[in-house]
């Protein structure tokens, strides 16, 4: 799963993400990090045999973690399929489909932000 | 075989054979020239791509009391106004007026808005005269209070056009979309087999009185768009680069937005996707060979645009379909590939074409001149005003200093030849650093001992063959106040400063010459 991982300034200094690592028998990816002494918020995938307990410690730890639904949103009716995006995406989750669609596909987005900023008609925006 | 009025009277009749360009390539590889030309009728053509040079000429009106607009601007985008009291065209990609808006809202976008019916604010101002006294004014419209509002696109549906990618460390911006670093991607633009001109490559059957689908209503062809040119290498019958346009015409009025949208090609500016589809007539088997042309067949190279010059090296040779695939190979490294231009929307285009004749409501005409199919070729733009070089400008001996020398010595040097930055050489006079002012003043304040320790060693150096101008935007963008001019063999030859060219300036503008 996706999920967000909010830091309040109290535990930005503890080493919880490799205490997780080391204790959970879990894949756990970084996605997107912005993290300071004033607190900050991490976009991480997890899975593997352990990730609900790992999820369990997380909060323990005084992580607020909010599953990511979706990561960006494309508004068909902006969208032209002109396909500009598709070879931005470094991970292959913007193909052009058989009917010459753009399609973006949420699961493999990291929400690196890079289609969204390149769209000519600004169809692309990430979610929140 | 067939000529252009036995066509129509099919269309009348509702028996023309009308396919599209795709449809058209399977159907020549399958029962070949002669038999395609038999049975087809009309071919319709289709692009949706970024046009930048698109446009459309208002007409506001008179109001009362009257006003000759010399400046004018809708929604913050200006349109150029010189041309009778009420008229004007806007242009796709003319910027907002307000920089925080800037590329976001331009030109194309404010066309859209007026399609999409939506009320635009129109700013006017004026100088005043005695027939036109009003000297300014703001009101709102929409697009169906203009007495006229015509698209005149001067140059549009690009026969063929490069690809592009970027061998540079830094991602690039370009009118042909983000281009990643270190051949990151490559992007593409033209509509391959369904493109117009791909499928006329000699413009057998189209020019002045052409009648298209422009946008989403009947437009017109004008003739040649600018930068038409001719003389350009072919493969297969079609030219493997840019080579002909079209000059378009159509009534805004009744276009549909869903055929024309404003974009901003992101850090490059506004432009304008435009909906173009010409209706080919398959009066022989000729053009239906031409017309069966296909995406394999067509081919296109792909340029470096991380080189900054008009001509840029090609590095690839490719055709349509290898790029629609997805990705190319450059180098043994597979790349992905962007289109920029919608083939979805093409289709759409050339689909709608189709329903249009097949539905007996859009006829052929006949052009009344041919858009011209040799002898054209585009010209460079000569900079004739010969740029000051900085060899031109009058320098003196340089002074310069060793590592050897003293801090107390460099000091002298300075206040006695009454400047303020000093190249530092080795024995050959080859540039090691350079030393200003205010590092010997830090070195005396601090009590540092060795010229070595206080001077600059990464130097931002002017070459003697570089236009002044160069330096100038060197000197303000790493904030610097000067910098060694050095040849080929890094010897330094003199010192160049801000002082130097702000000279220079004056000098040119005391001769009535504003700029360098």
């Amino acid at each position: 799963m996706k999920a967000w991982l909010n830091f309040s300034p109290e535990i930005v200094n503890q080493a919880v993400i490799s205490d997780l690592i080391k204790n959970f028998d879990i894949t756990f990816n970084i996605l997107k990090a912005n993290i300071t002494p004033k607190g900050g918020e991490m976009l991480i995938e997890i899975s593997g045999d352990q990730a609900q307990d790992g999820i369990k410690y997380l909060e323990e730890q005084g992580i607020n973690l909010t599953p990511a639904k979706r990561v960006v949103k494309k508004d068909e009716e902006k969208c032209v399929d002109c396909g500009a995006c598709v070879s931005l995406c470094p991970v292959d989750a913007i193909s052009i489909d058989e009917d010459w669609k753009v399609e973006l596909d949420d699961q493999k987005c990291i929400g690196c932000g890079f289609c969204s900023s390149s769209c000519p008609t600004r169809a692309i925006k990430l979610a929140d | 075989m067939k000529t252009i009025e036995e066509i129509n009277q099919k269309i009348k009749d509702g028996d023309a054979v009308v396919v599209t360009a795709a449809e058209m390539t399977r159907i020549v590889r399958d029962i070949g020239a002669d038999e395609a030309a038999r049975e087809v009728d009309v071919v319709t053509t289709g692009t949706f791509g970024a046009m930048c040079s698109s446009g459309a000429f208002l007409n506001f009106g008179h109001s009362d009391p009257p006003i000759k607009m010399s400046r004018t601007f809708l929604n913050g985008v200006e349109a150029y106004s010189g041309l009778a009291a009420v008229d004007a065209y806007i242009g796709a990609t003319q910027p907002h007026r307000d920089p925080k808006v800037g590329l976001e809202y331009g030109g194309s976008h404010l066309l859209e808005d007026l399609v999409r019916g939506k009320e635009v604010e129109l700013l006017a101002e004026a100088y005043g005269t005695d027939c036109y006294p009003l000297k300014d004014i703001h009101t709102n419209f929409k697009l169906e209070e203009l007495n006229q509002a015509i698209m005149v696109n001067p140059r549009n549906s690009y026969q063929n056009y490069a690809a592009a990618t970027n061998s540079t460390e830094e991602t690039l911006h370009t009118y042909l979309g983000t281009l990643l670093p270190k051949m990151g991607n490559v992007t593409y633009s033209s509509a391959g087999e369904l493109s117009p001109l791909l499928n006329d490559p000699l413009f057998k059957t189209m020019g002045l009185g052409t009648r298209i689908f422009l946008c989403g209503a009947e437009g017109y062809i004008l003739g040649e768009g600018t930068q038409h040119s001719t003389e350009v290498d072919r493969v297969n019958g079609v030219p493997v680069g840019s080579a002909g346009t079209l000059m378009l015409k159509g009534d805004l009025k009744k276009m549909d937005a869903e055929f024309l949208r404003g974009a901003t090609m992101p850090e490059y500016g506004p432009t304008l996707y435009v909906g173009v589809g010409v209706p080919i007539p398959v009066l022989n088997s000729e053009i239906a060979h031409q017309t069966g042309i296909s995406d394999q067949d067509i081919k296109c190279r792909v340029l470096d645009y991380g080189v900054p010059r008009r001509s840029r090296p090609a590095v690839l040779e490719t055709n349509y379909h290898d790029l629609r695939s997805g990705s190319v190979e450059i180098d043994g490294h597979e790349i992905q590939t962007s289109p920029m231009s919608s083939f979805r929307k093409a289709l759409q285009v050339a689909e709608k074409l189709k329903d249009w004749i097949e539905g007996g409501t859009f006829f052929l005409t006949p052009p009344v001149e041919r858009i011209p199919s040799k002898g054209q070729t585009v010209k460079p733009l000569q900079i004739k005003r010969p740029s000051i070089l900085v060899k031109d400008l009058k320098s003196k001996e340089p002074i310069t200093t060793t590592p050897q020398d003293n801090i107390s010595d460099v000091a002298r040097l300075m206040v006695d030849n009454n400047i303020n930055h000093v190249p530092v050489v080795d024995k050959e006079g080859k540039l090691m650093g350079i030393v200003t002012s205010w590092d010997i003043a830090q070195a005396v304040a601090k009590d540092v001992p060795e010229l070595t320790q206080v001077m600059t060693k990464k130097v931002i150096v002017a070459m003697e063959e570089e236009p002044v101008e160069l330096i100038a935007r060197r000197i303000d963008k790493y904030e610097i106040s000067g910098v060694p001019i050095v040849d080929r063999d890094n010897l330094v030859k003199g010192m160049i400063t801000a002082e130097d060219i702000s000279r220079l300036v004056c000098s040119h503008q005391n001769k009535g010459d504003g700029s360098l």
